[in-house]
C-alpha cells in the first residue's frame, strides 16, 4: 500500500507539475496588496497585472486572502529568496517591513509601496491617494451639509495606520475648524465594528449628523445600522474608496457621499514606477493619485 | 510501573521505553512516516522550482515555522493529556498586546517585559484549566469562553494605543530565520525533555490515554491538567513575543484561527485528537510540511486561498493515513 500511495503520489505530482509550467519572462515582479477579498483591492490588483501584461513583465500576485500583517510579511520575504525583480507592496501594517526591506535592499530587488507609505529607506517610491488633502474634500463637504451644527462622527482603520490616520486628520480638521465636535472610533477597517460603532452612537448621542468612514464598505455598514434604528433621514454619511456598491447607494440617497480613490491608476502607476526603478531611471518619491468627490450630483457619471 | 498501555499503539507510552537510545529509536519508527511524508513533499517542490532549491528558502520555512510551531507545542501538551485549549490564539493577543505596552509604553526592559509576558500567558493559561477542572465544564466549551474573553481583554488594553517600533535588544529575536529557529528548537527540545523525562510531563500520556484508570492508578489529575494548560498558555505567549519582535508592532487583532493551524500542525504530524499518545517531534514535523506546502506552492504562483484548500486536504488525508494504517500494527 506505500508503493502504490508513493507511485499515486508522483503521478499527481507530473500531472500538477505539467499544469503549472510557468513560460519564462525577461523580468519578474511581485505584487501583495491588502487582500483579496476587499472590491478596492481587486481593482488595484487587476490594474496593476493588466499594465504588468501590457509591459511584458511576469506579474506574481503573493496578495493574501484576508488581511495578514504577517503573512504578508512572510509573502514579501519569500519573493525575496524568489529573486523577484521588483515588488509592490500594499501593506496591511506598514510597520512589519524593516527587516525585510533590508533584505531586498541587499539582494538588489527593487521596492515601491502603493497605496500606504512605509518607513524605510529602500522603498524608492509611494503611489497613493493625497489622503489628507482628500479626506480634508470630503470634511469641507460634511461641513457645508452640516450647515454648522451637530456631532460628527468619525470611523477610523487601525491605529498607527498611515493612511486611516490622514484620512481621519483631514475630516477632523475641516470639522473642528467650523466648530464642529467630533468623535472618533478605531475600527480596524472592518465593517462589522462599523455597523457596532454607529448602533451604539447614534442610540447614545443625539447630537450626531454625520458619519465619516475611512473606507467605503463601513460607509455601508454605518448606512445599515442608521436604517435599522430609523435613524437614517437626514444623517450625512460620507465614505471613501468609490467603491461600486456605494454608487449605488449614493444614487439611492442612503449615502450622501464619497471620495473615489482611483485605483486603477494606483495600479498602474505602481507597475509604471516599479518597472522605472529596476531600469535604474529615475522615479518619483511619491505620485499622488488625486481622490474624487462623488456625491448625488455626479454619481451617474461613474456608474 | 507503567499502569497505562494504549492499545492501540503498543508502546507509544516513551515511559515503557528503557534507555536513551532505545528511546530514540522508538521515537524514530514512530516519527519516520511524516519524516518522508515531509522529504516526498520537500522534493516535490524541489523539482517544481528552481528557486525553491535555494538554502535561504529552506531556511526561510523552519524561520516562517517557527512561530506557530512554537505556539504548536504547547498544543501538543494539552492534546496529548486528552485536553484541548481553543483560546490559544487569543491568548497569544493579549501577551503580545500587553508585551507591546510594556516595552513601548512602560518603558520596562526587553528582559523584564518578556518575563512579565509569558507569565500572563502562564496565568491565562492556568486559569483555562483552572476552570475547566473545577467546574467540570468540558474543555471545548470553556477554552471557547476564553477564546472570545481573552480576545476581548487584548481589545480592551491595546485600545487606541500605537504600540509598534520597540529596542533594538528586543527586535534581534525576531528578525530574520536563524534566531527564530534557534528558539523553536530550544522550546521544542525542552518541551519533547518535559514529556518524556519528567514525571509531569509522562503523566500526560497516562491521563490523555485512560484517565478512569489513572485516577485509579493515584495520579493527580486536575492538579496535573492545570499545568499542562499552564505550558500551553506559557508556550503561547513565547510564540507571541517572538511574533511582535518579527513584526515590531503589536496588536490584539493578531493570532485570530492561529489554535487552530497548531491543532493542524499537531495532527498532521501523528499526535492523536484523543490523547494519550504523540510528541513534540511529530508535531514540528506536522507543522514543517504546512509551512513547505505554503512556501512551495508560492514559489509555483499558486495564490493563498488555493494553498489553503492543500493544506485543508493535508489535514484530511494526514488523519485517514494515521487511523488507516493501525489496524496492521
Amino acid at each position: 500500500m506505500t508503493f502504490k500511495f508513493k507511485t499515486a503520489a508522483t503521478v499527481a505530482a507530473l500531472a500538477f507539475g505539467m499544469a503549472g509550467t510557468v513560460v519564462a519572462a525577461d523580468k519578474r515582479i511581485a505584487y501583495t496588496g491588502f487582500s483579496t477579498d476587499n472590491t478596492f483591492w481587486i481593482g488595484v490588483a487587476t490594474a496593476a497585472a493588466d499594465e504588468a501584461e501590457r509591459q511584458g513583465v511576469e506579474f506574481i500576485d503573493m496578495t493574501a486572502s484576508s488581511p495578514d500583517a504577517a503573512a504578508q510579511k512572510d509573502a514579501v520575504d519569500r519573493a525575496i529568496d524568489m529573486g523577484v525583480d521588483g515588488i509592490i507592496i500594499g501593506s496591511v501594517d506598514n510597520r512589519a517591513f524593516d527587516a525585510s526591506l533590508d533584505k531586498a535592499a541587499t539582494a538588489g530587488i527593487a521596492v515601491v509601496a502603493v497605496d500606504t507609505g512605509i518607513e524605510h529607506s529602500h522603498v524608492s517610491s509611494l503611489i497613493q491617494t493625497d489622503n489628507l488633502a482628500a479626506a480634508g474634500i470630503a470634511g469641507e463637504y460634511i461641513v457645508e451639509q452640516l450647515g454648522g451644527e451637530g456631532t460628527v462622527l468619525i470611523l477610523g482603520g487601525s491605529a498607527g495606520h498611515q493612511t486611516g490616520n490622514a484620512r481621519r486628520d483631514g475630516v477632523m480638521n475641516a470639522a473642528e475648524a467650523a466648530g464642529h465636535e467630533v468623535i472618533f472610533q478605531i475600527c480596524d477597517w472592518q465593517d462589522a465594528c462599523a455597523f457596532e460603532k454607529t448602533t451604539n452612537f447614534l442610540q447614545s448621542n443625539p447630537n450626531i449628523k454625520a458619519i465619516f468612514s475611512a473606507w467605503d464598505p463601513g460607509a455601508l455598514s454605518a448606512v445599515s445600522a442608521a436604517q435599522a434604528l430609523g435613524k437614517l433621514e437626514g444623517l450625512v454619511i460620507v465614505g471613501f474608496d468609490g467603491n461600486p456598491a456605494n454608487l449605488v447607494a449614493i444614487a439611492e440617497g442612503e449615502q450622501a457621499a464619497t471620495i473615489k480613490q482611483d485605483n486603477t491608476q494606483m495600479g498602474i502607476r505602481s507597475v509604471q514606477s516599479l518597472l522605472s526603478v529596476i531600469d535604474g531611471k529615475e522615479a518619483p518619491a511619491l505620485v499622488p493619485i488625486d481622490g474624487i468627490l462623488i456625491d448625488s450630483d455626479n454619481v451617474a457619471d461613474f456608474q | 510501573m507503567n499502569p497505562v498501555q494504549d492499545n492501540r499503539t503498543p508502546g507509544s507510552n516513551p515511559g515503557v521505553a528503557k534507555g536513551n537510545l532505545d528511546l530514540l529509536k522508538h521515537n524514530f519508527l514512530q516519527i519516520w512516516q511524516v519524516l518522508a511524508a515531509l522529504a516526498v513533499i520537500y522534493a516535490f517542490f524541489y523539482i517544481m522550482s528552481p528557486p525553491f532549491r535555494s538554502f535561504d528558502t529552506l531556511l526561510s520555512i523552519f524561520g516562517q515555522a517557527s512561530i506557530l510551531a512554537i505556539l504548536a507545542c504547547g498544543t501538543t501538551i494539552v492534546l496529548i493529556s486528552g485536553g484541548l485549549d481553543l483560546s490559544v490564539g487569543s491568548i497569544f493577543a493579549v501577551v503580545g498586546v500587553a508585551t507591546g505596552i510594556f516595552l513601548a509604553q512602560w518603558n520596562l526592559n526587553p528582559v523584564l517585559s518578556i518575563a512579565l509576558g509569558l507569565s500572563i500567558g502562564a496565568g491565562l493559561g492556568a486559569l483555562n484549566g483552572f476552570i475547566q477542572v473545577v467546574t467540570k465544564v468540558p474543555a471545548f466549551i470553556v477554552t471557547l469562553g476564553g477564546l472570545t474573553a481573552y480576545k476581548g481583554l487584548a481589545e480592551i488594553l491595546a485600545s487606541g494605543r500605537d504600540l509598534s517600533r520597540f529596542p533594538d535588544a528586543f527586535r534581534f529575536l525576531g528578525t530574520g530565520n536563524v534566531v527564530p529557529v534557534i528558539i523553536m528548537f530550544c522550546a521544542a527540545i525542552l518541551t519533547g525533555l518535559f514529556l518524556t523525562k519528567t514525571r509531569l510531563g509522562n503523566r500526560a500520556f497516562a491521563i490523555g490515554g485512560n484517565e478512569e484508570v489513572a485516577r485509579l492508578g493515584g495520579v493527580p489529575i486536575a492538579k496535573s491538567r492545570i499545568y499542562y494548560y499552564m505550558l500551553g498558555g506559557l508556550l503561547a505567549g513565547l510564540a507571541a513575543i517572538l511574533e511582535v519582535s518579527k513584526l515590531n508592532f503589536a496588536m490584539p487583532a493578531r493570532g485570530q484561527s492561529y489554535e487552530l493551524y497548531a491543532i493542524a500542525a499537531v495532527v498532521i504530524g501523528g499526535t492523536s485528537l484523543f490523547g494519550g499518545r504523540g510528541g513534540v517531534g511529530k508535531t514540528l514535523l506536522g507543522m514543517l510540511i504546512m509551512q513547505t506546502i505554503i512556501v512551495g506552492l508560492s514559489y509555483m504562483g499558486v495564490g493563498t486561498s488555493y494553498q489553503r484548500i492543500a493544506i485543508g486536504v493535508i489535514i484530511i488525508m494526514a488523519v485517514y493515513w494515521d487511523v488507516w494504517r493501525k489496524p496492521a500494527r
